[in-house]
Formats: structure tokens, sequence, C-alpha cells
């Protein structure tokens, strides 16, 4: 299979911050208290990172991918304990793409694509601490499964 | 222009020692032509052998496999120490033996065995203490993977950005 250029990967990047922006719209209407906050900080580091993107690709005169309307869920929410599996979800999915632009990166390009790889793998794993779910980690974070 | 790459320093460092390695035997290349009318080939070689041709450099991946396999005899020794910690504690061996397990796959050696990666020390008395422990140290091993994912080839670059992840949600697993 042909590398993505590094264009390609953090295109492909913003796509994924954009669902995961969406997804935190419907998560944290259905959670309270600290869970609440924790899901506004994540939607922020998913923001600031859509934005530093879509600078970064304009800047390079690469392609910015449009966001959506809206973007189908893997489950649906309809509870505390669907949207903290969504949120962790989400974080692990993210988690993956920046995975994926690793190898098309290099120097500083790839330093923030895995600052972004264990930021979101460690959100996903906070969350499933707010869940009570077991195992707390999973073994090679943003790896295809 | 923001996606051009400054090359880290790890890479550098590789590349000048690759660059260095060919540049000695393009000139041994060079000196064996030159001296190929006058000395018999035999010579020749037993005289450039000893010096063109070192054992290959270990793969600089080489020491992740042993610090995966000693992360892993540290967590199994706590959860000997702690049974109560067990539950939390294996499934983070299993996955250090896992990265280990990789490791080697992707550099083509054998797996040594677990036994020789004895914990270099004893888990803390108390649990609280031990959990403190095992957090520095994938800290540690954190900081290792990272400057190995910098300066890994793109082929290589992904399992170690998972390994520097999987370190990093360790430690927030053991909090």
């Amino acid at each position: 299979m042909r590398q993505p250029s590094a264009g390609e990967a953090l295109a492909s990047a913003l796509s994924a911050e954009y669902a995961a922006i969406y997804a935190y719209g419907r998560i944290g209407v259905r959670l309270t208290g600290a869970a609440r906050d924790a899901a506004r900080q994540a939607e922020a580091a998913h923001r600031r990172r859509r934005d530093a993107l879509v600078v970064q690709l304009t800047t390079g005169g690469g392609v910015v991918p449009p966001d959506r309307a809206g973007y189908a869920l893997p489950f649906p929410v309809t509870d505390r304990a669907s949207a903290l599996r969504l949120a962790a979800e989400m974080e692990e999915r993210t988690a993956a793409h920046w995975r994926a632009a690793l190898a098309s990166t290099t120097g500083a390009d790839r330093d923030q694509a895995l600052a972004a790889l264990v930021e979101y793998a460690v959100r996903a794993t906070r969350w499933r601490k707010t869940a009570g779910s077991t195992p707390l980690t999973v073994p090679f974070p943003g790896r295809p499964t | 222009m923001v996606l051009t790459w400054p090359v880290g320093i790890g890479r550098t460092t590789q590349r000048d020692q690759t660059s260095g390695h060919s540049r000695r035997k393009l000139l041994s290349a060079g000196a064996l032509l030159v001296l190929g009318g006058a000395v018999t080939p035999l010579t020749g070689c037993d005289l450039f052998d000893r010096d063109d041709q070192p054992a290959p450099p270990p793969d600089p991946l080489r020491p992740m496999v042993d610090e995966s396999l000693a992360l892993a005899a540290a967590y199994r020794a706590s959860a000997t120490a702690h049974p109560e910690l067990a539950d939390r504690l294996n499934p983070i061996a299993e996955t250090h033996t896992a990265h280990a397990t990789e490791l080697a796959r992707v550099i083509g050696v054998t797996l040594p065995s677990p036994a020789s990666a004895a914990p270099t020390t004893a888990p803390a008395a108390d649990p609280n203490s031990a959990r403190a422990g095992l957090r520095a140290l994938e800290k540690t091993a954190q900081q290792s993977a990272t400057a190995a994912c910098a300066a890994a080839p793109a082929e290589r670059a992904a399992l170690l950005g998972s390994i520097v992840a999987a370190r990093a949600t360790h430690q927030e697993a053991l909090k």
C-alpha cells in the first residue's frame, strides 16, 4: 500500500477531529459534574487540534477537508454509560489517525502527531476509569484491530 | 512553510553513521582496485577485511526489547509482592511482553527468555510505593521510546508511537 503523504495523513487526522468534536456534543449532554467538565476539556483539546491543522494545511497548500453537518456514531448515546463508552471510543479513533500520521511525518510534524496520540490514548484510559470498565489500557494504542 | 520537516537529531546521527560506513567501504573498494594489479586479491582481502567489515551495528531498537522485558518483570515482581494489585498489574505486564515480542519480530531477533530480565530492584514494601516505583519506571521508559520514535524510519514509527502511548497510559492506570 502506498504511504500517504504528510498532507494526506494530516487531512485524515483533521476529519477525525471533526468527528470527535461532533461526538463530544452528544456525549456532554449525557454527563454531569466532573465527567461533564472532562468532556468539555476533551472537546476543547480536539477543537484546538482542529484549528491548528486547518492553519497548517492551509499554509502548506494542502487540501483542507470540509467539516460535515453530522457524523455517524458507532452506537447510539442514550445515557451516561454509553456516553462514557463513546468518549473512550472517540479518543481511540482519533489516536489511530494520529498514529497513522507518524509514518508519513518526520521532525516537528512527527512530534506533533506523537503528542496527539499520547494525549488521546491517556484520555481514553481516563474515560474507562470514569466508566469503571476494565482493562483500563490497550496494548497498542491507536493500532487498528 | 509548516510542512517542511527539520531533521531530528537522532536521524542525523544515524544517517551520518550510515554514510560514514559507505564512505569507508567506497574508499576501501577504491584502494582494492588500485592495489589489484600489484597485490594478489587474497592478500588484499585479508588486509582490508579486518578493518572494513566490522560486525553490523546492533539494531537501535534492541535495547527496547530488553527494556520491555525488564518492565514486564518489574510488574510481575510487584504483583507477587502485592497480590491485591495483581489484577491491575498483570495485564500491564502482558502488554510489555507483547511489546518485546513485537519489537523482536521487527528487528529479527529471537525474544530473550523472560527469566533473563530480572528486575534490578525489589518492589517497595507498601503497595502505594510499589505503584509509584512502577510509574517512575514507565515515565523513564516513555522518554526512551519517544526518542526512538522520533529517530525511527517510517515503517517503525507507528509501532514505536503505540509503545510510547501505552507507557503513558500505564502511568495513568497506576494513579
